[in-house]
């Protein structure tokens, strides 16, 4: 499904100028720059796709944007429930430790979660941190975890003895249980097989339907097809083009055959 | 309690600084010296109480695992000064200040 770009006016994330570098204060404080003044904007309903090749900046942006990397200068604004913006960067540790829970989420490649918990009770918790009842919680746990053909058995099971591909699904469930405003999406599908693949992209072409903005980074360039509204190129550390999925995976393609 | 073991005797520590329903609780190298799967057993009814009681914790650990499982944030402090604050997981993904880089990369190597 394809959208228009000037279908979205209303912004729920605004990225300015964002730059990020590495001080190695252990390797003769060698200096490396991973984003050198990122600017974009992501709408709600939209889903963007940030493409380019590895070390363009994807996950660092992603990782900046959540404060994971602490940015070096520019400004991320957030969207909140009564339509003013805040500056995430300028934010004081408890109060985005506090939007995170329930405003903005990440879902990486890899699934980090509390030791010796269930699969169960990680997706669970994630609802009830976004403020579900824990009833509704844990309904919402079982439709997602079925979602994305997680077998049953594994339910009670501590997540630490899953598979790559099943506890990639488990991070996505608890990712996307009652959706925050800003869904961050870092290879969320790159250990899947096929049909548990496609169940996961269904599942995040449901998000944008939901209102929720997501800002997306795939490998695969049908996944961007399939799900993006708008993909941005990365290159260096800043945006080299963006445009339709079409235009712009046409150009990808063609710098890659 | 000299026949106690060390999992018996931090939960009977852990029983008396709660008894009085303290809105915050001091954590001192809760699991120390503790075998790994008594260490386990000790966290997990650490971090329950923490949720249960919605109590507010300070803990003091060498061991980034019980930091990454208790913590939200972390204090890096060096001889008597903080050196850097930070959310837990930009702390162990990008520490800042070299003595922290030092520490990160020591405990993840």
């Amino acid at each position: 499904m394809s959208h228009s770009t000037n279908a979205f006016d209303q912004v729920v994330l605004d990225v300015r100028n964002l730059r990020k570098q590495f001080v190695l204060h252990t390797i003769d404080s060698r200096i490396v720059e991973a984003l050198n003044g990122v600017s974009l904007k992501v709408s709600a309903g939209e889903h963007v796709a940030l493409a380019g090749t590895s070390g363009a900046g994807k996950s660092s942006l992603l990782k900046s944007i959540y404060r994971t990397y602490k940015p070096t200068s520019g400004e991320v604004f957030l969207k909140l429930d009564d339509d003013s913006f805040v500056d995430l960067i300028s934010l004081t540790d408890s109060e985005l430790a506090t939007l995170r829970g329930t405003q903005i989420g990440y879902v990486s490649q890899f699934l980090r979660a509390q030791p010796r918990r269930s699969t169960f009770e990680i997706v669970t918790k994630a609802g009830i941190q976004r403020g579900m009842d824990s009833d509704t919680a844990k309904q919402a746990a079982a439709y997602s975890l079925q979602r994305l053909n997680l077998d049953e058995a594994l339910w009670d099971v501590s997540a630490s003895m899953l598979s790559g591909g099943e506890k990639q699904r488990v991070n996505l469930a608890a990712g996307t249980i009652s959706p925050p405003r800003l869904l961050l999406l870092d290879e969320p599908v790159s250990a899947l097989d096929p049909v548990n693949r496609e169940s996961a992209l269904e599942l995040i072409g449901t998000l944008t339907d939901q209102g929720v903005a997501v800002l997306a980074v795939f490998h695969d360039i049908d996944a961007m097809e399939r799900l993006a509204s708008r993909v941005i190129v990365l290159r260096n550390g800043v945006v080299d083009y963006e445009g339709s999925p079409k235009e712009t995976l046409e150009r990808l393609e063609g710098v890659a055959r | 309690m000299k026949s106690f073991s060390g999992g018996m005797k931090q939960r009977v520590q852990l029983a008396k600084a709660l008894a009085n329903r303290p809105p915050i609780v001091l954590l001192d190298e809760p699991t120390t010296g503790l075998d790994a799967s008594v260490a386990a057993g000790v966290l997990d009814l650490i971090r329950g109480l923490l949720e249960e009681f919605g109590l507010a914790a300070v803990v003091v650990s060498h061991d980034f695992s019980v930091i990454e499982m208790l913590t939200n944030r972390c204090i890096v402090m060096n001889h008597g000064r903080v050196v850097e604050s930070a959310l837990t997981d930009q702390l162990l993904e990008d520490p800042h200040h070299p003595y922290s880089q030092k520490l990160v990369s020591a405990a993840r190597a």
